[in-house]
């Protein structure tokens, strides 16, 4: 900044990470916004930064009161939306007239609300904030108390997995939309893999996971149960991918069909 | 139906898909909002505002620009900050003003949902980011404040805490991982 408080053309540069945390002042934030209609390397930053900055959104989602959505289809109902973004778009007023939130109770429910598990958004979300966690917090609310004991046992590895200090994430999704995700430590040899978009699959039938190796056979690191994740040990430091492959119930001691999933292990740390 | 489908079909009037986005956006919003303004009635209002401006100006969206949830998530957080920033500039107002500030102190948000693994996975991470990093992207992103503000509380030079918020972008896009 300069003494007469205009920024020079390299300052501006330097905004995009505030901006995209949104940590700039509104005359700073006006500046920059027409700084970036002329400036690719500032909008090309600011979209990449935009996206890292959303991910740290991600880990507070919560449940929205449940009276909110009412209000807010009530007021959806009453309210017009903006002229087509061709034309030049009305300035939003900042606070929103107050009748559109009203004190009237909500009309009645046509039909019970659909239950949607709680998190179930993170699931979707994963195509774009593409957090392997997302998917494994994502199964959590849909389980049966069965369910829900085997995961508590299991979520006690998981945060041994989450703690150690060398553990990285990935996840690969095919133009299908079938995922797979991992988060792992190489050092221990210890990893989480979650899938997801595999579809139902035919009775009789299981997901079985594999550890690739160069010039071994593939080993059997489990089988998946439904849409739990599966904690993992003993993977090897020069193990290549992991694939996923359907299998008969019970599982096979080697693959017998194609992998309909495949995820390579170098980004987070094996084969180094 | 993904997110960024439900935009366009909302963008057009279709009050059935805003139903379904709202589904899949609300929790993320009003938890993102929450953290932000703490203050629990005040996030419910904002995130309702944020809502209903997705229903509003959803024709805005511009896909070829980024995924759906970034841009609502983008847009919840800046109304959020804006909020806090104005709160925070009231209650400054009224101390000056010798008055006491009718803002609870929320110093840690009020029935916190487990958001479990999620947020286990996004500590770990910044928890590998430098103290300085991460103090400047949380005290902006989470808490609300300027760049200005931050190199204050930090005394740091402001070109510093710019640099730094950058990195530490960076480094936790690293650990998040998914970047194809
Ligand atoms: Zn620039």
């Amino acid at each position: 900044m300069s003494l007469f408080g205009r920024q020079s053309k390299r300052d501006l540069h330097s905004l995009a990470a505030p901006y995209a945390l949104d940590a700039l002042e509104p005359h700073e934030r006006a500046r920059f916004e027409k700084h970036l209609r002329t400036c690719d390397r500032c909008t090309a930053e600011v979209r990449a930064l935009s996206e890292d900055a959303v991910r740290l959104a991600w880990s507070t989602a919560a449940p929205a009161p449940l009276a909110m959505r009412d209000r807010v289809l009530a007021a959806v109902r009453n309210t017009p939306q903006e002229a087509s973004p061709l034309g030049a778009a009305p300035p939003r007023p900042h606070h929103l007239p107050a009748h559109v939130w009203g004190t009237e109770p909500p009309p009645p429910r046509r039909r019970a609300p659909r239950m949607r598990p709680l998190f179930a958004p993170l699931a979707t979300a994963t195509a774009a904030a593409a957090l392997v966690v997302a998917s494994l917090f994502a199964v959590q609310a849909t389980r049966t108390q069965d369910q829900l004991d085997t995961a508590r046992a299991q979520s006690r590895e998981i945060a041994n997995i989450l703690a150690a200090p060398d553990a990285r994430a990935t996840n690969e999704r095919d133009a299908r939309g079938r995922g797979i995700g991992v988060i792992a430590s190489a050092k221990e040899g210890r990893a989480i893999v979650t899938l997801s978009g595999l579809g139902d699959l035919p009775s009789g039938r299981v997901h079985q996971l594999w550890l690739m190796r160069p010039d071994v056979q593939p080993r059997s690191l489990g089988l998946f149960q439904g849409d739990t994740p599966l904690v993992t040990s003993g993977m090897n430091d020069d193990a290549t991918s992991l694939a996923v492959t359907v299998e008969p119930n019970g599982g096979s001691a080697q693959p017998t069909s194609q992998p309909i999933a495949q995820l390579a292990l170098k980004s987070v740390g094996f084969g180094e | 139906m993904e997110a960024d489908e439900l935009l366009v079909r909302v963008a057009g009037g279709d009050q059935k898909a805003f139903e379904e986005l709202y589904g899949l956006v609300s929790g993320p919003v009003f938890g993102l909002v929450r953290r932000v303004v703490r203050d629990p009635a005040q996030s419910e209002e904002v995130a309702q505002e944020v809502l209903l401006e997705l229903w509003r100006s959803a024709g805005r969206f511009d896909p070829g620009r980024g995924s759906a949830l970034s841009w609502i998530l983008t847009l919840a957080h800046r109304r959020a900050v804006d909020r806090v920033r104005s709160a925070r500039a009231a209650t400054e107002r009224e101390q000056r003003e010798g008055m006491r500030a009718h803002h609870p102190a929320f110093d840690q948000v009020a029935e916190e949902v487990e958001a479990g693994l999620e947020r286990e996975w996004v500590r770990h991470c910044l928890e590998r980011l430098t103290s300085l990093q991460r103090q400047s992207v949380t005290l902006a992103y989470y808490d609300g404040y300027t760049y200005r503000e931050v190199a204050e509380q930090l005394s740091l030079p402001l070109g510093t805490v710019k640099t730094r918020m950058r990195d530490g972008l960076t480094r936790l896009r690293e650990c998040l991982g998914g970047v194809a």
